[in-house]
């Protein structure tokens, strides 16, 4: 059994009065590629937003590597340095090239030695298949070339987990395939994964595990083709069902 | 024209000079004030925020001939010592342009995207490093066309500081034209230098705004969400 990297321990979320996360525990080990998928509204983008602090937590623990994690508190920038995160609009910065981009934190946050960077951030553009657009401005790119590049940005400052939130929602159709295809390939490295994603077919084929969540709850947790096949609660069969058509 | 205001023109050109360094000199002033004024109004803490508005709406609603006054006659009562005209003439011209300076910098900063703070943040960014590398470099193209606008409006202002005894262009203008024997010549000659300079900025302003690519579509991408 491998130590865990990341630990959701009775973990509560409000909003005010509304209670978006309650009592969520999980634990989740190197390699894991774990979807999340469940309808609208029920937090699972809320869930990874306070793996990287972007949202503190109201009860509970949420552990990265041993370490708690603590929104709004100087010890989280630790734990973002070490997290990278995919956002559903991208959030490229718009005054930077994507080499730019993709460089910036490894430099700032890092810092790293520039032209080291450089030689990094040119193999990223490799994989996500992008060597051609590294001097082009976010919007001179497509959805699916910023988040591809979003993806890169990620991934140059070396995380040890990548958190995708929604990451081809906000896509045109035809561009959310060579998304999900660097995506693949990451999942073939054995990178550590958290996918909140309504493409079902993606989450079947490339997670090792599936979390359905409703209502601010883990519902069921599993094997992702067996859950997708016969699931055992009745809500997830019916949310299953419905998205599959 | 008469030959007289002719004689008079590179002295009022000197004084052209003079109206130019006070009113950068308030904007530049006004500038790092309101970029202080701008920064509480988004502080944590909620009294910070409230002087911030209170110093804003003070200063912008007050007529700049009456700040001109304050700052000759009102302010030495507060330091205990007098001002010259010059410095009286700069400080109020800092604090109007300041109140102005603080909402555009607070709106250009405002106008960059939720998201942005959030992927600077996500990536491990201080507070700090957020700001020079993110924010800034976004809210300066926003800030950029209505700073042009508050320099001209400061150069305009400065005229006031004529009140208060210092000699710049229009005290400079006025002298010329009771040394020339009155008559509108001096009152046409002394528009078109404001008008020249004030012009020269606005060619300038829209040089810098082609620089710094404001409004090309990519400032517009990262505003969402």
């Amino acid at each position: 059994m491998k130590t865990p990297i990341l630990e959701f321990d009775n973990v509560v979320k409000k909003f005010g009065a509304r209670t978006v996360l309650n009592g969520i525990d999980l634990s989740i080990v190197p390699g894991e590629i774990v979807c999340f998928i469940g309808p609208s509204g029920t937090g699972k983008s809320t869930l990874l937003r306070c793996v990287n602090g972007l949202e503190t937590i109201q009860g509970g623990e949420i552990r990265f590597e041993g370490e708690p994690v603590r929104g709004g508190h100087r010890s989280i920038t630790a734990v973002r340095k070490r997290v990278g995160m995919i956002f559903q609009h991208f959030n490229l910065y718009p005054h930077l090239t994507a080499l730019q981009n993709v460089m910036l934190a490894s430099v700032v946050v890092h810092k790293e030695q520039r032209d080291i960077v450089e030689k990094r951030a040119r193999g990223l553009f490799e994989r996500v298949r992008l060597s051609h657009r590294i001097d082009a401005y976010p919007a001179e790119m497509s959805g699916g070339e910023q988040q591809r590049v979003a993806i890169a940005r990620a991934l140059c400052a070396e995380p040890r987990l990548l958190a995708f939130d929604e990451p081809t929602s906000a896509l045109d159709p035809e561009t959310v395939g060579e998304v999900l295809a660097v995506m693949r390939d990451l999942a073939a490295e054995g990178r550590t994964m958290l996918v909140v994603t309504h493409e079902i077919r993606f989450a079947a084929d490339v997670g090792t595990r599936m979390v359905f969540m409703d209502e601010g709850k883990v519902v069921e947790d599993g094997d992702p083709r067996q859950m997708v096949a016969a699931a055992s609660s009745e809500r997830a069969r019916q949310f299953l069902g419905r998205v599959q058509h | 024209m008469n030959d007289g205001l002719v004689a008079y023109l590179p002295l009022m050109a000197k004084a052209a000079g003079t109206s130019i360094w006070l009113s950068w000199l308030g904007l530049l002033l006004g500038v790092v004030v309101g970029a202080g004024i701008a920064l509480l109004r988004r502080s944590r803490i909620a009294p910070l925020r409230w002087l911030a508005l209170i110093y804003t709406e003070f200063w912008r609603s007050i007529p700049i001939l009456i700040v001109m006054f304050f700052a000759y006659y009102g302010a030495p009562l507060l330091l205990g010592f007098d001002l010259s005209p010059f410095v009286a003439a700069t400080l109020a011209l800092a604090l109007h342009a300041s109140a102005s300076m603080a909402e555009i910098i607070r709106a250009a900063l405002a106008s960059v995207g939720r998201g942005q703070w959030e992927a600077a943040q996500a990536a491990g960014m201080s507070a700090w490093q957020v700001m020079r590398y993110v924010a800034v470099p976004q809210a300066l193209r926003v800030a950029l066309p209505p700073s042009i606008g508050v320099f001209i409006t400061t150069l305009k202002e400065s005229s006031l500081a004529s009140v208060i005894g210092y000699i710049e262009l229009t005290k400079t203008g006025l002298l010329v034209r009771d040394a020339t024997g009155g008559g509108l010549a001096p009152l046409l000659a002394l528009g078109a230098f404001y008008f020249i300079l004030n012009y020269a900025i606005s060619l300038a302003g829209l040089a810098a705004e082609r620089r710094f690519h404001v409004g090309r579509r990519q400032d517009l991408v990262g505003a969402m969400t």
